[in-house]
């Protein structure tokens, strides 16, 4: 029977959850952290493991919920409201799928549950310097070494490196063309040689770059086979990018929020701008951008977890929709604002930088609509990733 | 979250899907007159067959087709491209109207025969100088013995040179400062000596609307819909009536970006399949994302509706999106074309369909609300924004 809307225990799951978010004083959060202030960000981590948030997609023999990509959608839609920082995306929608489907029973047991318990999460180390997302161009290299592993490189753009306990490594353990050769690896943080934190324009995630020089692993934190890495990752991206999308849609809520809001109280020329048909108008047309935005999401994550055959395909038109949708809302935001618009005094710049984050992050809008496309089976291009000369 | 549909509600889709199969038309005349008696020809034999104002109640000659039902029917009638209804105006809009708050006498005088055909209707609405501001029309019905007399001009009058009928708004008194007051909804009979049908040739060449000049044209006190002077309301609820019929047009979008992407894997250019060029294809996906999302919209509404037991003012999103975005699509379907997609009618590079739908598609953020009014609805009624100054 006909039923496009989240159910009543969903429905009821964000209620929590943005009733904490409230109480911790909602962008508060976000803006604090910003000023280097995490405190509140790890009291009110804390809370939303004792909730549950932690749990939900991490199955109940290790400690979580049971539940499924959808289940993850009203959490991330209130933490995208609230430009929350931190890995959770990437611990509960990349790393927690992977290991539920790929991990070994050793690897499951030493991290699905501290996940669930709120006491571990994961970022990942994917991009090098001055490099692009192609799996071809990645030097970074593992080298067998009895058993275990010896990793050197440089990897950079690792989203809030310093606020995880581990991360999700993407090594070369072979030669490589078209993704070969390549090897997922899970290490912990503090086995890494050198970090530091780059300047980056959205101050509500940190983003880290990484050295590993001869640290050494044992073979038995592989993920998925060796030299199949690739493909490994390509899997954990659809969860990545469904439950992104849903991320950007919290944010747009938010967005729309203040700007109706904000329309209705300020006055000019005698009367509330919001009567003005430039801000109104606009106002809707943000109003039509979000609403497109939360069917495609819910939709990609819904055949996610039903594994329909059109899933590649909404996935990536949620993302790609939902990431350009969000940088113009956010943009929209300012000028509705005007001048109080401009300040660091407002929320609106938190959201456009945030914006801008997502934007490129793990995939690019132009790769995307390829990978929709591919999904769609109207493809015509050459191979996606050409060998790059070493 | 669930996108199947129950079994009782696929049998329906079966019994349709087959008597489409038996009775649907093969070929189409081309030639006006005859195109208008096929498109009768079609309307009759929906109605004898009972796939014609479904939703009805039996002794109406509908089947109580549920909304789900209703939405099948849509997709059933898109997916197998048949004629559009002739009679759009009677079966979306009056005959409902007349259901709910007719007088018996009219029911019986016009339900049975604008379902069949027989009468033809069309929509008195517009006026020269009210279109979006419909409660400025001047068109004057005045008492005169027991007859009412009618005196004015309609315009952008869809149908109205084949109509029997017109679902007329004329006021009957003055309200100073209060438009809306005054206003009352005739059923008029327009094969009479003080009708006259001027037609009027649209942008795309075609002639569906008309000017309709009234002069001492006769109504009978029989043939007010509702109270005198309380047409507003009538209009209102017809025109939550006429918001239902959404959904063909949504299944129109998708079937449309459907062909779109057989029209770009087959039609080449130098060789190439306009699919193959970069940008072409980046655009196509992100046209997909925008009609999924516009359709799923619609379901995501339609869900509420269910729940609820009636539509709320987001369908004004649904009509604003799916318009917008049919425009900007088919704009981009005959841009690809090149050089060539300013050719059309027999000389039309892939097919003419094209060109006319393109052309035809400007209508589509005018005609029942222009988008600048859609979005007023939005803002004020969905977004609780202040209320545009209002004469
Ligand atoms: C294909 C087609 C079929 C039609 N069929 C029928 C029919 O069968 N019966 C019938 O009665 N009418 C019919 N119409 C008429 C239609 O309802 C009107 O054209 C429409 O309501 C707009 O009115 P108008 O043409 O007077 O434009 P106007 O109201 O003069 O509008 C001109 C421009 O001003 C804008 N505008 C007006 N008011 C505002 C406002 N408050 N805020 C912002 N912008 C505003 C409009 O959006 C538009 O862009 C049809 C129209 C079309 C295109």
């Amino acid at each position: 029977m006909m039923d496009f809307s989240l159910n009543e225990e969903q429905e009821m799951f964000r209620n929590y959850v943005r009733k904490c978010l409230n109480e911790a004083g909602q962008t508060m959060v976000a803006r604090e952290f910003t000023c280097g202030n995490t405190s509140e960000f790890i009291k009110l981590q804390k809370k939303l493991a004792e909730l549950g948030c932690t749990g939900i997609t991490i199955s109940e023999e290790y400690g979580g919920l049971g539940l499924g990509a959808l289940d993850l959608v009203p959490v991330l839609e209130e933490f995208g409201r609230a430009v929350l920082p931190g890995a959770y995306l990437e611990t509960m929608a990349f790393v927690v799928p992977l290991l539920e489907k790929y991990g070994t029973r050793e690897q499951k047991e030493t991290y699905l549950p501290e996940i669930a318990a709120g006491t571990r999460s994961f970022s990942i180390a994917w991009v090098e310097p001055n490099k692009s997302y192609d799996p071809d161009v990645i030097e970074c290299q593992a080298v067998t070494k009895g058993s275990s592993l010896v990793i050197n490189g440089v990897k950079t753009l690792v989203p809030d490196g310093n606020q995880v306990e581990s991360l999700l490594l993407i090594v070369r353990t072979d030669e490589g063309g078209n993704g070969d050769g390549l090897s997922l690896v899970l290490i912990d943080v503090n086995e890494v040689t050198d970090m530091k934190t780059l300047s980056s324009m959205d101050e509500t995630r940190n983003v880290t770059e990484i050295t590993l020089e001869n640290v050494e692993v044992p073979m038995a934190r592989v993920i998925g086979e060796v030299n199949q890495g690739w493909n490994v990752l390509k899997e954990g991206l659809l969860y990545l990018h469904a439950a992104t999308s849903s991320m950007l849609v919290g944010s747009m809520d938010h967005i729309v929020e203040m700007s109706s809001e904000y329309a209705k109280i300020r006055e000019q020329f005698g009367q509330p701008i919001g009567r003005f048909q430039a801000i109104k108008h606009r106002i809707v047309d943000m109003k039509l951008d979000l609403e497109t935005a939360r069917s495609l999401s819910h939709y990609a994550n819904w055949a996610l977890d039903t594994n329909q055959q059109d899933k590649e395909a909404a996935i990536y038109s949620a993302r790609t929709f939902a990431t350009e949708a969000n940088i113009r809302l956010a943009s929209h935001n300012i000028q509705n604002h005007g001048g109080i618009g401009f300040t660091m005094e407002m929320d609106c710049h938190l959201f456009l930088k945030r914006a801008r984050f997502y934007e490129n992050y793990m995939g690019s809008i132009s790769q995307f609509r390829e990978d929709v496309s591919k999904g769609l089976g109207w493809s015509y291009e050459k191979p996606r990733f050409q060998l790059t000369s070493k | 979250m669930d996108f199947s549909f129950t079994k009782k509600e696929e049998r329906f889709r079966l019994e349709l899907r087959n008597w489409l199969e038996e009775n649907l038309p093969t070929s189409w005349p081309k030639e006006e007159e005859a195109y208008i008696s096929f498109l009768k020809n079609w309307q009759r034999t929906l109605a004898e067959g009972g796939w014609a104002g479904i939703t009805w109640p039996e002794k109406y000659g509908g089947r109580n087709a549920t909304l789900m039902q209703e939405i099948i029917y849509h997709q059933e009638m898109v997916r197998a491209d048949a004629p559009p209804s002739i009679n759009y105006v009677g079966i979306h809009m009056v005959g409902p109207t007349l259901m709910q708050i007719g007088t018996e006498e009219q029911k019986e005088r016009f339900i049975k025969k604008l379902l069949t055909g027989e009468e033809i209707w069309c929509q008195g609405y517009s006026e020269p100088n009210a279109g979006s501001d419909l409660s400025a029309i001047k068109t004057s019905a005045l008492k005169d013995g027991d007859r009412w007399l009618i005196n004015g001009q309609k315009v952008w009058t869809s149908y109205g040179h084949i109509a029997d009928r017109c679902f007329l708004l004329a006021r009957t008194s003055q309200v100073p400062g209060k438009k809306h007051k005054g206003i009352t909804v005739f059923l008029l009979d327009m094969n009479q000596p003080g009708v006259e049908v001027r037609p009027i040739v649209q942008l795309d060449g075609r002639q569906e609307f008309n000017e309709v000049y009234l002069t001492d044209a006769v109504c009978s006190d029989a043939d007010i819909v509702g109270e005198v002077d309380k047409g507003w309301q009538v209009m209102i609820s017809l025109m939550l009536h006429e918001r239902a019929g959404i959904g063909a047009e949504v299944f129109t979008l998708e079937k449309q970006f459907n062909n779109l992407v057989a029209m770009t894997k087959e039609y080449k250019v130098d060789g190439k399949s306009l699919i193959e060029d970069a940008n072409i294809r980046q655009k196509m996906a992100d046209l997909y994302a925008r009609s999924r999302g516009a359709i799923l919209n619609y379901y995501r509404n339609l869900t509420n509706t269910l729940k609820n037991g009636q539509p709320g003012p987001e369908s004004s999103i649904d009509k604003l999106l799916v318009s917008e975005l049919t425009k900007e699509m088919l704009e981009f379907a005959v841009s690809i074309q090149g050089p060539h997609g300013i050719l059309w009618k027999e000389d039309a590079p892939i097919n003419s369909r094209w060109q006319e739908k393109y052309l035809y598609s400007y209508g589509t953020t005018i005609g029942g609300g222009t988008s600048e009014i859609q979005r007023n609805t939005i803002g004020e009624r969905v977004l609780g924004l202040p209320k545009d100054l209002r004469a």
